[in-house]
This record gives C-alpha cells, structure tokens and sequence, in this order.
C-alpha cells in the first residue's frame, strides 16, 4: 500500500523535512534539528498532521450511531472532546460530528468507524470523508493565540476560547476549523481547511509566525509534548 | 468590523456571510402564472425598514434568517430556519 502523501509534500521536502513512520503513517518527524524543535513547539511551532486519520459523519441519526459506537460527544455545536484513547470528537453543528485520529499512537478509532459506512448509513448517519478534503495543521506554543490573531477575527485566547472550544471561520481568508486541545503547558490548536488551500495556508501560517520566532516542526516534539502531558 | 452573530457560531465577521435575498414564500406551482414566477424570482421588495432575509455563514454551509433594518442596517435579530417553517425545516437542529 502506499503511504498518504500531505497536500504539502512538496513545501515540506523543500523546508527539509525528514520522514518517518508515527502513528502508523508516514509524516514528518523533524525538520532537521530536534533540539531547536522542542524549544519552537513551547514558544510557536506548526506541524503538518495531514497524513493522519480524520472521518467525518453528518445526519440525523449522527449523534446516536456516533454514541452508540463508544464516541463521547459534546453537548454543543462546536465545541471538541477528547476521548479516553486520544482521538477528538468536534461537533460541528447539531448533527454533524469531525473526529481526528489520535496523534500519540496508531489510531482505531477512525479506522473502526469509517468501516462501520455503511451501518452508520442505515442509522441515517452519513459518513464524510475528510481525508483528502481537509489538511490537518497544528499550530502549537505559548505565542499560538497571538498569531492566530493575525489571521483570524475570533479571540482564541484564554478565557475567550478555552480549551474544548471550536470556532469554524475565516483562517487568512480561508474557510478552516480551529480546536483548542490541552496538551499541558503550551496551548495547541488543531487547524483544518480546504487541502486545495493547503500550501497557502502553510506559507500564509509561517509568514505570520515570522515575528514571534515560530518555525515548523515534525511529529516527533507532539509526541513528546503529549507524553508529557499524560 | 460588522459583526453578524450567527445562530450556530456566535457572533462573527461580516465578511464571513453571504446574504440569499429576502424570505419570500414561493407561489402555489398549480396555480401560479408566469407573473407571479416573474415576480417570486426577480423582483425585490427593497422595502426601507426591518426586513427578513435569508443569511450564510461560508465556512459552515449554514444558512439561517436575520431581521435587518435596511434603513439603519442594524441586525435585529437572527434565527434558525425550523422557526419559521417548522422542524421539517433543514437545516440541522434535532
């Protein structure tokens, strides 16, 4: 089988970037300097997670079938909730749920419930596929909600946005969910839009961390951000 | 900035929303004549005080109703569809 390639594969081999297997895909571990990394992902620091796994479903049977397959759901629109394996379940309106594969280990659950289609298709839950649709950044750091300022019109700083929050708006003019997830000290936020837009994103995302020192970094310091966080 | 608040994502940027145009209940199609299509389709109250229009919110694909005053272009209030036309009405609310 070959691997996913990210809509950005080509910005990322031209910034350097190494390659290695996380989670159970092929995505980017460092950019050459794990060291300088780790410091960036605390101060501002962008990953590409795009190779991962994410499955959306919409319907009005969506919630159920999600709920009846183990999924905790938040109570309202666009609000995230992380489950006890690690993946994120974003409610995106009432009836349509977003779930991003854990980061920290291979993932089951989209796995498990991209299989279960044509069940949920039955319980008036209709599958979206939002792997090829949608890249999947995330903007981590302590710097992240004032960078996010620059591109965006919503406050995604504390208390205004804590963590839990979703906000589905305009990302440097670009249609983009942004989720606010707790990985301990530095906030993250996980960034996803249109992958036809996903270079200028990326370039958009980088030129506007330039003042705050932000650079991208690789799976490898999410990883251990998260295991610190456990 | 104008901010719109939205019945599903809060208050937001303007530029986030595209307007559809007034509410306007569709003539009877057994029994209504190619004026009263004409009229349904391409003429426009634009009436000068609080109008109901249909709004969307681009990054959600959501449409919903605003009552805007075209005179002050103050939004007065904004709702979902089901409100209006029922819980048959889509989109999306259980």
């Amino acid at each position: 089988m070959v691997s996913p390639r990210s809509p950005i594969q080509n910005a990322l081999q031209a910034a350097g970037a190494v390659f290695g297997e996380h989670s159970g895909v092929t995505a980017v571990t460092d950019f050459g300097a794990p060291i300088g990394e780790a410091a960036a992902a605390r101060r501002l620091g962008l990953a590409d997670l795009s190779p991962l796994p994410r499955v959306g479903f919409r319907g009005p049977g969506a919630r159920d079938w999600l709920t009846a397959q183990g999924v905790e759901l938040p109570d309202e629109p666009n609000q995230a909730r992380t489950q006890t394996d690690g993946a994120i379940a974003i409610t995106r309106s009432w009836t349509e749920v977003l779930v991003l594969g854990r980061i920290q280990e291979a993932d089951s659950l989209c796995a498990r419930l991209a299989a279960g289609a044509a069940d949920a298709h039955c319980a008036r839950a209709y599958s979206l596929p939002r792997f090829d649709g949608m890249f999947w950044f995330a903007l981590t750091g302590a710097s992240a909600a004032d960078c996010l300022a620059k591109l965006c019109g919503v406050d995604m700083r504390e208390p205004a946005f804590p963590v839990g929050s979703v906000a589905q708006t305009s990302l440097a003019r670009l249609n983009a969910v942004i989720v606010h997830v707790d990985v301990g000290e530095a906030p993250l936020f996980h960034l996803l839009g249109d992958s036809a837009s996903a270079d200028y994103a990326w370039t958009s995302l980088l030129d506007a961390m330039q003042e705050f020192g932000g650079r991208p970094v690789g799976l490898r310091v999410l990883h251990a951000l998260a295991r610190e966080f456990k | 900035m104008k901010i719109m608040p939205c019945p599903l994502n809060g208050p937001r940027n303007i530029q986030e929303f595209t307007c559809g145009g007034e509410v306007v209940a569709p003539p009877d199609p057994d029994r209504a004549d190619a004026a009263a299509w004409a009229d349904y389709l391409f003429l426009h109250h634009n009436a000068a005080g609080i109008v109901r229009e249909w709004w969307y919110h681009v990054p959600t694909s959501f449409w919903f109703i605003a009552d805007r005053n075209t005179v002050t272009d103050e939004i007065v209030r904004t709702f979902l569809p089901r409100e209006l036309f029922g819980a048959d009405a889509r989109p999306d609310h259980p």
